[in-house]
């Protein structure tokens, strides 16, 4: 498992260093954009004219001024979105890839038993993912080091925590997907239109009541940014993991139980249509 | 199942969707044989290796290697036996040498790496390049050091040679044959009716996913139809040869020759030439590839 787990990790490097790189250059100039903005007169009069639409999807406006609130609504709303992207296709990625290039065919001749394999796969996926979370982390320790934003090192991670149950969840949601569907594209998409539909649906509930019993479902409903500042609900964030794990064991029931495919084995088998019939 | 067999299918079959795609394969191959698995593109043999391997489930039947189950401990059948994928897939941008130590760790660094030097020595593989700089046959290559570089007990190849120029696919009948020396079990598909009969003790065809003949190559080919061309010494009428049981006529010119096919034994043509005035007798041995065809040829007929 230990080999899988390194080598998987050795591939996965360009994609940790580039998301993770470009998540702390973000976190740098939001922060230093913070002494710039936030406590500007002129910006809060301006904030305080942002539809209420756009402030369901960000957070509470009125505390932009506070390092909590800018770091909250600049980085951590919208971050589930962008790296809920990083999830998804990894997740989708993570058996599958290699599955529809043929590797995964000469791998598992080896002395890899399945469970070895997966788990060797799921370790590898959940530290690149918090790798990355740590390079944004040090992007934002390093940064406040320059600027008047001090929220504290420690403090930081609450959100983050959040934003990494979030991703994990949707990494397993696309691995398990990608366990069921013929393809890692058709897995990916699926789980991006839960991702954006979650998204949405999170954020619609805010100003339509009559979303909420929806909302309730919808994995990001339960992300904390602001709200973990102030303390991070431990419920909220140990279903989220529960959710992960319960969405790992079924793909790995199912990857127990399926063929490993090559050239499209074992996919759906739609139907002809009427004209492809006919071209024969 | 007895003590010998390395590898033992009864009635093994699978299917996707409504394809079938094994139709109850029985196949026995005891151990240090070099077992030949013969049949056309799609007829289930890169199937049937992937069953023993428990890379695919079969949806019935039973298969044993080296005595295991392959569906209750495939961690042990893996661990002894190597594998030669039809179309080797590896990760395009490791050198050989990565990809190599890479396969050697997930067998827990069992390889001698002196012993993975002579063989790429002895097909000429350079072990610096990336696998995407590779050619064709140079990526069989290293399928073949792979698979025999850990001295697995049994060999699962699934065509061999693909690829390779005539020289290299020699060097790899031999390893086969040194491997086989060495004690393992061979069990190779192909096409390539001369490396069979070059290489393997018995074969078996596979037809549309059911094995339909196993045998020994020489069997067969005695087996099978000769051609018997026969020359006279003056213009003879040969419709009596026409009318022995198992003896066609193929072709004949002014009556002074003929060319004879001739099914089972010779006997019956001999006993009838007797009476003619024969100045040479000549028989051709079909070739392995001739039986092999013959096979698909009474399969097209039938359909």
């Amino acid at each position: 498992m230990m080999t899988i787990f390194r080598y998987t990790l050795r591939r996965f490097r360009g994609q940790i260093l580039g998301w993770g790189i470009a998540l702390a250059l973000l976190c740098v100039l939001l922060i230093l954009m913070y002494d710039s903005f936030a406590t500007e007169q002129q910006f809060q009069e301006l904030l305080e004219i942002y539809p209420s639409e756009l402030t369901a999807f960000m957070g509470d406006f009125s505390t932009m001024a506070t390092p909590e609130g800018w770091v909250s609504i600049e980085f951590f709303s919208y971050m589930p979105l962008i790296l809920g992207i990083f999830g998804v296709l990894m997740g989708s990625g993570l058996l599958v890839s290699n599955e529809e290039s043929g590797t995964l065919d000469l791998i598992m001749a080896h002395p890899v038993s399945r469970t070895a394999l997966f788990m060797g796969r799921l370790l590898a996926f959940v530290t690149a993912t918090v790798a990355i979370l740590v390079i944004a982390w040090l992007g934002f320790i390093v940064s406040m080091t320059w600027s008047s934003m001090d929220i504290g090192w420690g403090r930081i991670w609450l959100p983050l925590l959040s934003l990494l149950a979030e991703l994990l969840l949707f990494g397993t949601i696309s691995l398990f997907l990608s366990m069921l569907l013929p393809s890692r594209r058709l897995a990916a998409t699926t789980a991006g239109l839960l991702l954006v539909a979650s998204f949405f649906i999170t954020g619609l509930a805010k100003i339509n009541e009559d979303l909420e019993p929806v909302a309730k479902l919808s994995p990001l409903n339960y992300y904390q940014t602001q709200e973990a500042f102030q303390g991070l609900n431990g419920t909220w964030l140990a279903g989220l993991l529960a959710a992960m794990v319960l969405f790992a064991a079924l793909a790995w029931w199912c990857f127990q139980r399926r063929d490993i495919r090559v050239g499209g084995e074992g996919g759906w088998r739609l139907p002809s249509l009427p004209f492809r019939r006919s071209a024969g | 199942m007895s003590e010998e067999t390395a590898l033992m299918t009864q009635g093994l079959t699978k299917s996707y969707g409504k394809v079938r795609a094994l139709g109850g394969v029985d196949l026995e191959v005891q151990r240090g044989e070099i077992f030949g698995y013969l049949g056309p593109n799609g007829a289930g043999k890169t199937t049937t290796i992937r069953c023993l391997l428990d890379l695919i489930r079969p949806n019935g039947g039973t298969v044993r290697v080296l005595g295991i189950d392959p569906q209750a401990n495939p961690v042990a059948v893996r661990t002894r036996t190597g594998y030669l994928p039809g179309e080797l897939q590896v990760d395009p941008n490791i050198t050989v040498e990565g990809t190599l130590r890479y396969l050697n760790a997930l067998r827990g660094n069992k390889a001698d790496w002196g012993f993975v030097r002579q063989l790429t020595e002895r097909l000429d593989l350079d072990l610096r390049p990336a696998i995407k700089n590779l050619s064709h046959g140079n990526k069989q290559k290293v399928g073949v050091v792979q698979a025999l570089m850990h001295r697995p007990q049994l060999l699962l190849l699934d065509e061999p040679t693909l690829g390779l120029d005539p020289l290299m696919q020699r060097e790899v009948l031999r390893l086969i044959t040194e491997a086989k020396a060495n004690g393992a079990t061979v069990f190779f598909s192909s096409h390539i009716m001369s490396e069979v009969e070059a290489v393997a003790e018995r074969v078996a065809i596979i037809r549309q996913g059911v094995v339909v003949e196993v045998a020994e190559p020489v069997s067969l080919i005695n087996r099978a139809l000769r051609r018997a061309n026969v020359r006279f010494k003056q213009p003879v009428d040969i419709s009596p040869l026409a009318n022995v049981p198992g003896v066609t006529v193929l072709s004949r010119d002014d009556g002074t020759s003929v060319l004879l096919q001739v099914e089972g034994e010779m006997d019956g043509l001999i006993k009838a030439l007797a009476a003619f005035p024969v100045s040479d007798f000549e028989t051709e041995r079909p070739s392995l590839e001739e039986i092999f065809l013959a096979y698909y040829e009474d399969d097209q007929k039938e359909e």
